[in-house]
């Protein structure tokens, strides 16, 4: 290709590139490897999936196997609602929380700053219990928002917002001010958006994480109503008797695919938000 | 509703009542399940249910899913620690000191009161009840009960010049048969295994198996004692490692649970054992004529119980309890217990069970549905102690070290068994 086109004397050069060339394409490959393998036992019947055959019958019986097993329609709506729910409020408390802690001096800041880190910490399943009672208490147990409010005020978010607020010069906040912008005005028009690529890549990372987490919605719901997409993928794992590979392939590729689509319609933006925002 | 009713609503339930229920004349109870095996699990549960709301009409029972058994452990004991338990929920028997030790559930007795509910608790199976009963008392009423049985490929036996019809019947013929059936191509890589024992999990209980066939014991029936390094335990884990390691008829390292009946399908393993709950899963998907039967013996036969009982809790009000207790009972009697072992491959747990008409014609057109019951006899209980999930890591971490040659079996064991001391010391007395 391009690489056997350079001139002579780049040869050494030439030579590195299609090293790295074909690195990137091993390691594309590697990455990819148990996504393609997922898709091939999902559209091909049980018996083909450890042989592999090219001209192996082409079925959507896991599909529509794996679609029958649980109410997957109401749980997409559900996560949905669950992830729109964490992100809006997310977004909210740790713009405002960043602010604060990036701009305004009051007494006690770094000690209440480091109680937030602490909670970085803190593994969410250790506070199970604690969590749950609180919810009792608020009487909002089997509700959405029972499911999200233990992560709306996420220190890794406000971590990573006030350290993207701190990059802001300070010039450009006076000057906002001079023009005659209050607080909240300069937040909105100078922080935000220059923080922008930061709330891509945070926001990615969040609607990721509870897309697939299970264990405290699975604990702190009951009904087909609130529960999330991860319950409904956890009736194929049946430990008793063995994995139907082919119908979880199917679920899996089923409940991942939003994810998946969403991150390929909008790759650039992701992949230059995540160089910006300096977070993996 | 009255005045009075709404009242007494807010009395007894207060800030416990979840949102949105509603209070009628019906007692509502929270059935917590776990689904541990394949099919349509959640549909045959809601389907039980809804029969015995028609002959209950004062019940209604909300089944919920809880996910696997440690998830529904887990589930249960927040929402019992956070003052809003479910009234049942179906837990691995083996928990059940855990359980008592937190005050979670109740006594079974408390709620038997006529003579048709002694007889239906006396018609438990005396080795499924070893493991819901502690200080005289009975805690779990055995539901979805299990077993570990021996499967075998018969066109393969015929390859290898053996009796198709009959299994390997000791530990010396198992080594043996899977000598012959283990075949290897040209470099020496072996492409069909004589035999696969899945070690991935829950490995204590394949262990026990042979320990019981051994004459040993893991444990003692009141929780707080393991014998992990005694020598018979040991014996039982050397010859489980030899297959892999002397004998080079089993793969070795690790053979996961999950892939292991997969294995067996693709003619990767010649026999192996495994949960009676995949009979109907070897049945639907094995390709070739297949053989089953109990495990093999060595000084004795001998077998571990498995799986789940169904828990009643405290902290709910007596009404609800009483009300969970008629919905356990009716589900674990004759019929509903034949049943549900028909559509799910579980052992009913009762002699009258396999009395009932649907159970006759049921094993009458699939035989092998009887190999785990002929077990019965053999059977001990599963390894249940104090803070069981702890310790049955324990011997687990052992069994893997040993398995994978990074420890002797018996160093493992003594290691395990001084751990195990370590975590059980507390209670006792």
């Amino acid at each position: 290709m391009s690489t056997i086109a350079l001139p002579h004397q780049e040869r050494g050069a030439s030579f590195w590139r299609l090293v790295e060339l074909v690195g990137c394409y091993v390691l594309g490959l590697l990455w990819i490897m148990p996504l393609l393998y997922a898709v091939w036992m999902a559209i091909h019947p049980p018996e083909y999936e450890v042989r592999f055959d090219l001209f192996a019958p082409l079925t959507l019986d896991n599909f529509i196997a794996a679609w029958s097993a649980a109410p997957f329609a109401r749980y997409f709506f559900n996560t949905f609602v669950l992830i729109s729910v964490i992100l809006v409020a997310q977004f909210v408390i740790c713009t405002l929380a960043a602010y604060a802690f990036a701009r305004y001096e009051f007494k006690g800041k770094t000690v209440i700053f480091m109680l937030i880190l602490l909670q970085l910490m803190v593994m969410p399943e250790v506070l199970l219990v604690e969590n749950y009672r609180t919810m009792v208490r608020l009487g909002l147990v089997d509700t959405v928002l029972a499911m999200g409010l233990p992560y709306m005020a996420s220190a890794f978010g406000i971590f990573l917002l006030r350290q993207a607020f701190l990059t802001v010069p300070k010039e450009l906040d006076d000057a906002a001010r001079v023009e005659g912008a209050g607080s909240v005005g300069v937040l909105l028009r100078v922080y935000v958006p220059l923080a922008r690529p930061v709330y891509v890549a945070y926001g990615l990372v969040s609607v990721s994480y509870h897309w697939n987490n299970l264990l405290w919605p699975l604990v702190i719901t009951n009904s087909v109503s609130t529960r999330p997409l991860t319950v409904g993928l956890q009736v194929f794992a049946s430990p008793d008797q063995g994995v139907q590979w082919s119908i979880i392939s199917a679920a899996a590729l089923m409940t991942s695919a939003p994810l998946l689509i969403a991150f390929l319609l909008f790759q650039r933006q992701f992949v230059q938000s995540f160089m910006r925002a300096g977070i993996k | 509703m009255s005045y009075m009713s709404t009242l007494r609503a807010f009395a007894v339930s207060g800030a416990l009542m979840m949102p949105g229920a509603a209070w009628a004349q019906q007692v509502e109870i929270n059935f917590y399940y776990p689904v541990a095996i394949g099919g349509p699990v959640t549909q045959i549960v809601e389907d039980l249910i809804s029969r015995f709301e028609a002959e209950n009409p004062d019940v209604k029972v909300n089944p919920i899913y809880s996910g696997t058994y440690s998830e529904t452990i887990s589930k249960a004991l927040a929402a019992f620690r956070a003052g809003q338990p479910p009234e049942l929920a179906v837990m691995l028997s083996v928990d059940m000191y855990t359980l008592v030790d937190e005050g979670a559930v109740a006594p079974i007795e408390r709620f038997v009161e006529t003579d048709e509910d002694r007889a239906w608790l006396e018609g438990f199976m005396p080795v499924f009840m070893s493991n819901s009963q502690t200080a005289d008392q009975t805690w779990g009423v055995p539901f979805q009960r299990g077993t570990t049985v021996f499967f075998w490929n018969k066109n393969m036996f015929e390859e290898a010049g053996l009796d198709p019809d009959v299994g390997p019947q000791n530990w010396e013929e198992v080594v043996e048969f899977a000598g012959k059936l283990t075949k290897r191509d040209a470099s020496g890589n072996a492409t069909t295994w004589g035999m696969q024992v899945p070690s991935s999990l829950t490995s204590y209980w394949l262990l026990q198996g042979y320990v019981a066939q051994n004459e040993g014991k893991l444990f003692e029936l009141s929780g707080d004692q393991t014998y992990f390094d005694s020598p018979e335990v040991v014996e039982a884990l050397e010859y489980w490692v030899s297959l892999a390691h002397e004998h080079k008829v089993m793969k070795p390292g690790v053979i996961e649970w999950a892939t292991n009946p997969k294995d067996f399908f693709e003619g990767k393993a010649a026999m192996i054992t495994t949960t009676s709950g995949n009979l109907t899963n070897v049945k639907n998907n094995a390709p070739f004529p297949f053989g089953v039967q109990i495990l093999p013996e060595h000084k004795k036969r001998g077998a571990p119980t498995s799986g789940g009982n169904i828990f009643i809790f405290e902290g709910v009000d007596a009404e609800k309890q009483e009300a969970a207790f008629r919905f356990t009972k009716w589900l674990t009697s004759a019929e509903q217990s034949a049943e549900w072992s028909i559509k799910t491959g579980y052992i009913a747990p009762r002699e009258d069970a396999w009395e009932t008409a649907a159970m006759k014609t049921y094993v009458e057109e699939f035989p092998e549905a009887l190999v785990p019951r002929e077990q019965i006899p053999f059977m001990v209980p599963e390894l249940s102690t104090y803070e069981n999930q702890r310790v049955a890591r324990v011997i687990d971490d052992a069994i893997e070290a040993s398995l994978t040659a990074t420890k002797t079996p018996a160093q493992a064991l003594a290691d395990a068994q001084a751990e195990a001391e370590r975590i059980l010391r507390n209670y006792r007395n």
